[in-house]
């Protein structure tokens, strides 16, 4: 699966639109769980709704393409991922799982509706049998079909709505801060339900949405760290989480990933301000107003990608860094050399 | 009534009244079409016309006789008279007065009945709001315009004053209702917490972090008091039950129905009130839907 | 017991309550009339030049059928006890007339007008509603334009409009009163016929205006369910547009049956005098004509009616309403 370079823009009544996601690029290989993580209001649910819905009256794609088992869509031109895609090949894992059932369907029946929407040869019979064989390979009572949403607790129904959503062996499954909404048992029980999906090869790819590192560290297998619609750093977890290379993404690590330097504080350690506001986006790298390290170049000149496709990140510190050590590198080999000779 | 009670939006702190105001209404600047201004301009003009209009044109006594049976409309006489010869463009004037007179009046006992009750029981929870709303809903299923009937004519005058005050007894619960799931909703907000915390009594903590809050609210439910009460006047007029020796649209229409005004086809009789009272309505409720919009956002299209 | 046992139980003690409360309301009011009625009755037939005889019989009869000679409380037994033997008293004006037999002469025209106006009126405004509301645009802004001035219009006023154009100045109707004077009530096609073609006015009249405040409901209630979070979520597993519509109507449509409920009330009272304008010859022209007449068993009697069909009907939505959400109807498990 890869994205390529997706743009979308909320439209405001007046003025500039608002550039929630732009210039998105990504891939993810089979067996992938890829983390994105970033500040809320930097564009990560806009990507998810993107990927899994589409345009809305007030949001607009303006550019870009999702490839996925070998069919590339134009997302800016369908206005979205088609409706036959839409739970099918890419599957929607809501924020609030707790509203996301209809109220007076039962829960049988929502299943029958999902299936039937992707397969009108579907009948009700067989529908429930195959949502209920999948809820036993699962560990979940098959007895939670013939209830309604209300009669089920909230941890219940998040699993029985992550249940639907890989019902039908979607490609990707695109999770968007599944667990913001839940106690931390309820957190653990959904990981490892996600877990044993990927284990049992129902799903071979998740996108993971969430503000969450600590929780990302243990599910995701590479992240994307974004700040102000953009992607300004990739890696494996291992490469994020101990080598950071962008100074956002250090701050990031620096403040949630090391509980005992004050848990409770929510600001990002060493950071000032807040997120820029996305209908005027800060020139050259859009960071740079609260970065430690901002340069002159960081004003005027939008950051190069540093890194392979796979691990990179955007920024201009981060270059000269790798210009030097490279520098030094070759100034070793020199030296090496020469002491050889 | 609006249709959907609003969630708590701003997480609202210690604000004082002036700022909690000022935090509600700076709501407005975001109006969400012309609407608002069309049916205030509507409702001005019609409230104009009532209170200035006998000035303007020189009409003291709407009870005058200054000519026949069902005279047609004249240069003297813009909507001719109706079926006892007074003048009806006079009697348009008053009886738009007396519709609005017992309207804001009825509206302003129902508000305030429904306040009182609405807070009470939202603000005290537990057995006193089970006990009010109890009977706030036994008096909601019993309609209204029966007790408006027994009452009217268990009275033995009907004055203008007493009939606004039968209306105004009989329409609170639509807003007590209304104001009580307010209420419920801001009891548990944090900075009635806070101002409980710092020792305030009940008295000044509905006062000061209650009311300000549904100020917008109890507006809105005014609005639909004032229009229902209007129209409550006009229907017990028509049915023979309106403020004696007083002229009101309702009254107008009740003497044009009984005197065969339509199937005579004296229309300058009957169309000015009926004109009148659905545009007073059609404004008022046009005025309250803009308003629900915009305190309302979900109701609002993008 | 089940949850909707339950329900149903508290609904029916609440109606009970507001039966007993509307009951009191409907003896105590009118006896609030400075000085006694039968005596102002009297007094009026005095001067009608009736002869002595007939007075006192007449004065004998209403002070047996209130209990005028006994107190309050017992007065109150008396009118319960009349109540249950389905007797409503006499009337004023039209001495002996029973008040039942004007009643039962009036009734079938009103429920004739007023029931199929409520239901179809209601099926149309929702629907009318959820289209607007799912479609949008000028289709959504017209309607509610349209919708909200028609709401706001009074039942009477568009009668009076409707009966002014459509019957007097082009006579496509005939102009009120519920069958040709030349006719008398009776079971015939032939009578039929004339009394349907006297129907249409005040049957459009009520159902436009109940139409135009159920779609306002409807569509606000519609709205708000489109932004509901199980609406994104069906998006996203690629349930179809005409589905998804189905369960947002569903689901609006529960809080619409109870606002039936609420505006049976004002659409009786709106229906009451909409016949008054047409004359129709129903409980509405009764009860103009008992007022003015002061006829006060027959108001009395009319009162207590609208207020018990106005709670039955209210009493049945709301057993409906149980009936067809879920969230009351199962039982609840689990937390």
């Amino acid at each position: 699966m890869e994205v390529r370079d997706l743009r979308a823009y909320y439209e405001t009544k007046a003025g500039p639109p608002v550039k929630a996601v732009d210039g998105v690029s990504f891939t993810l290989d089979e067996g992938e769980v890829l983390g994105i993580v970033g500040e809320s209001g930097c564009g990560k649910s806009t990507l998810a709704s993107v990927l899994s819905l589409g345009a809305s009256p007030t949001l607009r794609i303006k550019g870009g393409s999702l490839v996925l088992n070998g069919e590339e869509v134009d997302l800016e031109k369908m206005g979205g991922v088609p409706r036959e895609w839409r739970g099918k090949i890419v599957s929607l894992l809501p924020q609030r799982a707790m509203n996301s059932l209809n109220p007076t369907s039962r829960i049988g029946d929502f299943a029958y509706d999902v299936m039937k929407a992707h397969d009108s040869r579907v009948n009700r019979r067989e529908a429930i049998k195959r949502a209920s064989q999948r809820l036993e390979q699962l560990g979940l009572p098959a007895r939670v079909l013939q209830s309604y949403p209300h009669q089920l607790s909230g941890g219940m129904r998040q699993r029985v709505v992550t249940v639907i959503s890989t019902l039908l062996n979607p490609t990707v499954l695109i999770a968007d801060e599944p667990t913001s909404a839940l106690d931390v048992s309820s957190q653990k029980a959904l990981v490892h339900l996600l877990q044993r999906l990927l284990e049992e090869r129902v799903i071979t790819r998740i996108v993971f949405i969430t503000h969450d590192l600590t929780l990302l560290s243990n599910i995701a297998t590479r992240i994307a760290v974004m700040y102000a619609g953009e992607i300004v750093e990739i890696g494996t977890t291992e490469q994020i989480i101990t080598r950071p290379e962008h100074p956002y993404t250090r701050a990031l690590i620096h403040s949630t990933l090391e509980p005992e330097q004050g848990v409770r504080k929510r600001k990002i350690e060493g950071l000032t301000g807040s997120p820029p506001d996305l209908r005027n986006p800060p020139s050259g790298c859009r960071f740079h107003p609260r970065c430690p390290h901002a340069m002159e170049i960081c004003t005027r000149e939008t950051p190069p990608r540093v890194g392979t496709s796979r691990h990179y990140a955007t920024c201009w510190w981060v270059k000269q860094r790798v210009e030097a050590m490279n520098e030094g590198d070759l100034r070793d080999t020199v030296e090496r050399a020469a002491h050889t000779a | 009534m609006s249709a959907v009670l609003p969630q708590s939006r701003e997480q609202a702190t210690g604000l004082s009244f002036g700022e909690a105001l000022r935090a509600r209404f700076r709501s407005l600047s975001a109006l969400p079409s012309g609407r608002f201004f069309f049916s205030v301009i509507l409702f001005l003009a019609i409230l104009v016309f009532a209170i200035l209009g006998p000035t303007i044109f020189n009409q003291h006594d709407p009870l005058q006789i200054v000519g026949g049976l069902y005279d047609t409309p004249s240069s003297k006489f813009w909507l001719g008279t109706d079926n006892f010869g007074h003048s009806v463009f006079t009697q348009l004037m008053f009886g738009t007065r007396t519709s609005l007179i017992i309207g804001f009046v009825a509206g302003l006992i129902a508000t305030g009945i429904g306040v009182v009750i609405g807070t009470a029981a939202g603000f005290n929870g537990g057995f006193v709001e089970e006990a009010l709303m109890g009977i706030t809903n036994v008096v909601i299923t019993i309609p209204s315009i029966v007790v408006l009937i027994l009452l009217s004519i268990a009275i033995s005058t009907r004055s203008i004053y007493s009939l606004a005050l039968v209306i105004g007894v009989t329409s609170w619960p639509w807003t007590a209702r209304a104001v009580r799931a307010q209420a419920s909703s801001l009891r548990t907000r944090e900075h009635v917490d806070i101002a409980r915390l710092a020792g305030a009594n009940t008295a000044s903590l509905i006062v000061w972090e209650i009311l300000p809050y549904m100020l917008s609210y109890i507006f809105m439910a005014f609005v639909l008091q004032l229009t229902s009460g209007i129209l409550a006047e006009a229907a017990l007029s028509m049915l023979g039950l309106g403020p004696s020796n007083s002229v009101s649209l309702g009254i107008m229409l009740h003497w044009a129905l009984l005197w065969e005004s339509v199937r005579t086809g004296a229309w300058w009789a009957f169309v000015p009130p009926t004109l009148f009272l659905t545009i007073i309505a059609f404004a008022l409720l046009l005025l309250q839907s803009s308003l629900d919009e915009v305190f309302n956002p979900r109701l609002r299209r993008s | 017991m089940s949850r909707f046992q339950r329900y149903v139980l508290t609904k029916a003690a609440w109606f009970l309550v507001a039966f007993i409360v509307a009951l009191i309301l409907n003896f105590y009011l009118p006896r609030m009339i400075p000085g006694n009625p039968v005596d102002t009755l009297v007094s009026q037939m005095a001067q009608g030049g009736a002869d002595v005889q007939a007075m006192q019989q007449v004065y004998n009869t209403y002070i047996k059928e209130f209990g005028l000679d006994k107190p309050a409380i017992s007065q109150f037994g008396t009118y319960l006890q009349h109540l249950v033997h389905g007797n409503l008293g006499t009337s004023f004006a039209l001495y002996p007339t029973s008040v039942n037999s004007l009643i039962a002469n009036a009734l079938p025209w009103s429920i004739a007008l007023q029931l199929p106006a409520i239901l179809i009126g209601w099926l149309l405004g929702n629907l009318l509603g959820a289209i607007a509301a799912y479609r949008g645009g000028w289709f959504d802004w017209g309607g509610f334009v349209g919708s909200l001035f028609l709401s706001s219009m009074p039942y009477y006023c568009l009668a009076i409009l409707l009966l002014y154009g459509l019957a007097v100045k082009f006579q496509v109707f005939p102009p009120g009163s519920g069958y040709s004077s030349n006719r008398a009530p009776n079971w015939s096609w032939g009578f039929f016929a004339d009394a349907l073609q006297h129907y249409w006015l005040p049957f459009l009249s009520l159902v436009i205006i109940f139409v135009g405040g159920q779609a306002i409901g409807m569509r606000s209630m519609a709205i708000y369910e489109l932004g509901s979070d199980y609406v994104g979520y069906s998006k996203g597993l690629g349930i179809s547009d005409n589905r998804i519509v189905r369960y947002i109507f569903r689901n609006a449509m529960l809080p619409q049956v109870t606002g039936l409920a609420l505006s049976i009330g004002s659409l009786v009272g709106g229906a009451l005098i909409t016949e008054i304008v047409f004359s129709y010859p129903g409980i509405g022209s009764l009860l103009f004509d008992s007022i003015r007449q002061n006829d006060y068993p027959v108001i009395q009697g009319i009162t207590l009616l609208i207020m018990v069909a106005v709670l039955v009907a209210n009493f049945l939505v709301d057993i409906a309403y149980g009936f067809i959400d879920p969230r009351i109807r199962t039982a609840q498990t689990g937390g």
